[in-house]
């Protein structure tokens, strides 16, 4: 009789400030001070995926993120969109962690913690500061082959087979499990949770982990200065097509300082 | 006190404000501008198990309390008055009256399938000549062997020509008075049902409004919700929930009208600057969202007391009162904000205006709310 293959497959998460509730002041600063939180949008592509793959497959979906104490509704929200059990990791230094911390925290996770694993699955950035570091680190730190920018992937017993959407067209990789991917949002549209999901999430496990049950991480090394809105400005200059027109184009973008 | 939602209330206000964003918004001039009912859209609320929130899951409700559920119709009015209405009325009134009301064998039978969403409930106790005088009702249940004999005619019925299942009141005994009326069970398809056209409306469009007449129309004893010459009161409990749906409804339409007013104020310019800059505007929009926030918290507070199982019923009445009048007062003067603009169709507070009127005459006019609120606190 040939076994059936019914993988665990965690999806990693970050909640991060929803941006609806960032208001601007007039000094161009961010107001964060009646900020509301929620799961990054690539994430939540990578919850579904993970979801997905358990239905189609049986076996186990896990939400894993690591983030500050308050973070208990988003890992509601995780459980809520149909994963099985969430791996919270927290404490309230955990704000503002570098994405060399945050991918240690997570390694530490899932080698002690969850151990048996098929694929991983993370946005392919986050909603807030969208570095693309934390996945292709968290595989690195597994020893595990990484694929980003993915679009689509099937997994079957030890191999995953995973669409790359490259510049100029999509690339197909095949790797060993368990792997890493990270997910672009065309992946799925991830489902909007019913009232009972929401309501049952609450009552699935949570393993809750806290910084002195980790080993050491290292120290931050990068220091955000600040942050401000972009500001889009119109002059209002209107550029004709004919060759003496783009000269004068290029002429105004050098006169501005937009090109050297 | 404390004035904090849980985190699942949170979540499930969020998720029914991007279920709306994208499922609702798209639709809802199109649907009131063609009076339609979109099935299409029931069957996705059905699907999400929105149809029967405060209903527990044995019964094929979400299992919430109500308060979860008057956010529900909140978020969903905020973008469609109508949907709102529809799913609270379904739910807070038809799903709850038998639940509280219904045998084991009713709730089987009649509430599993109106809780899931698979047939909608409509509210039979409006007549041609009896609105807030429920006393003038003249339909008549008469006991014939081992049925009931409904002859009668009702108007006004919310859903009444897409509900399976309706509630019915109609007098066993008229001489006992207020306790010679009461109340049944009748699916759709039982013969001497007739629904009538649905009615063209100010506002509230597409949420379908009918007379239900009942000739002859013979329903087992089984179908009797309470006992005999209990209706009265069940009318009452069933308005109490109720009201507080429809000051759901209008925290909605006001928080839309709000938002529209405070977007339009800041993008129309007029004498070279913002008009949200003008003292006469930033007033109207400081009041609306005065008021809004007033209405929330009477509405919030009614349907905790329900939840806390305390009697609630002045309360709701003082929330129905008093939300569905600033939602009238504010979009009218959202439609002023919107100036020419606003007064056209497409404009979102057009209809939010048109939809505001109707909240202040059903599940008891404003008068009839302050009689409850005055007899309660003059006793």
């Amino acid at each position: 009789m040939r076994c059936r293959f019914v993988p665990t497959v965690i999806a990693c998460f970050k909640w991060v400030v929803d941006e609806a509730y960032i208001r601007l002041r007039p000094s161009g600063d961010l107001d964060f001070s009646s900020v509301d939180y929620k799961i990054g949008e690539y994430d939540r592509n990578a919850i579904e995926a993970a979801v997905r793959s358990k239905e189609a497959l049986g076996g186990k979906a896990i939400a894993v993120t690591v983030s500050m104490p308050e973070a208990t509704k988003g890992v509601k929200d995780a459980l809520s969109r149909g994963t099985d059990e969430a791996y919270f990791v927290a404490d309230s230094s955990f704000g503002n962690l570098e994405s060399s911390q945050t991918a240690f925290i997570l390694a530490e996770v899932v080698r002690t913690r969850i151990q048996q694993y098929d694929l991983i699955i993370c946005g392919e950035g986050s909603s807030d500061l969208y570095a693309q570091q934390v996945g292709p680190r968290l595989a690195e730190k597994l020893g595990i082959p990484c694929i980003s920018f993915v679009q689509k992937f099937s997994i079957t017993k030890g191999q995953l087979v995973a669409e790359r959407r490259v510049e100029e067209g999509v690339e197909v990789i095949t790797a060993p499990l368990p792997a890493l991917v990270t997910v672009l949002p065309d992946i799925n549209v991830p489902r909007i949770p019913g009232v009972k999901d929401t309501l049952m999430a609450g009552r699935k496990p949570t393993v809750k982990i806290t910084k002195d049950e980790l080993p050491p991480m290292g120290q931050p090394l990068l220091r955000t200065v600040s942050i401000t809105a972009s500001r889009m400005e119109r002059s209002c200059e209107m550029f004709g097509t004919d060759a003496q027109e783009i000269a004068r184009f290029v002429g105004s973008l050098r006169k501005r300082g937009v090109v050297g | 006190m404390d004035f904090k939602f849980t985190e699942e209330q949170e979540l499930i206000r969020k998720n029914v404000r991007e279920f709306c964003v994208k499922n609702v918004e798209p639709i809802a001039a199109e649907i009131d501008e063609n009076s339609r009912h979109p099935a299409e859209l029931f069957k996705k609320l059905s699907d999400g198990g929105w149809m029967g929130i405060p209903i527990p899951q044995e019964y094929g409700g979400a299992g919430a309390d109500f308060l979860t559920s008057i956010i529900v119709v909140e978020e969903l009015s905020r973008s469609c008055s109508s949907t709102g209405f529809t799913v609270s009325t379904h739910a807070s009134i038809m799903c709850m009256m038998i639940l509280l009301f219904g045998t084991e064998e009713q709730k089987k039978i009649y509430l599993i399938p109106m809780a899931e969403g698979k047939r909608l409930g409509a509210f039979c106790l409006t007549e041609p000549g009896a609105g807030t005088d429920v006393m003038a009702v003249t339909t008549t249940a008469v006991l014939d062997g081992n049925d009931y004999v409904i002859s009668g005619t009702k108007t006004f019925t919310s859903n009444g020509p897409i509900a399976g299942t309706f509630i019915v009141f109609a007098w066993t005994d008229k001489s006992a008075g207020r306790k010679g009326m009461s109340t049944f069970i009748v699916p759709r398809e039982t013969p001497g049902l007739r629904v009538g056209e649905h009615f063209k409306k100010m506002g509230l469009r597409s949420s379908q409004t009918s007379e239900i007449i009942f000739k002859d129309c013979r329903v087992p004893k089984n179908n009797l919700l309470g006992k005999e010459g209990a209706g009265l009161p069940m009318a009452m409990a069933g308005f109490d929930g109720g009201r507080v749906g429809i000051a759901a409804q209008c925290i909605g339409i006001l928080q839309a009208a709000l938002d529209e007013s405070i977007r339009y104020s800041k993008e129309r310019i007029q004498f070279g600057s913002p008009i949200a800059r003008n003292q006469a505007i930033a007033w109207m929009i400081a009041d609306m969202a005065t008021e809004l926030s007033a209405a929330r918290f009477l509405t919030y507070h009614a349907a905790w007391l329900k939840d806390q199982k305390l009697p609630f019923s002045k309360e709701a009445a003082m929330a129905k009162l008093y939300a569905s009048e600033a939602a009238m007062r504010h979009t009218v003067k959202a439609v002023q904000i919107h100036g020419g603009y606003g007064y056209c169709k497409g404009a979102k507070v057009e209809r939010l205006m048109r939809d505001a009127k109707i909240t202040e005459i059903y599940e008891g006019t404003s008068e009839a709310q302050r009689m409850v609120i005055s007899g309660n606190v003059l006793r």
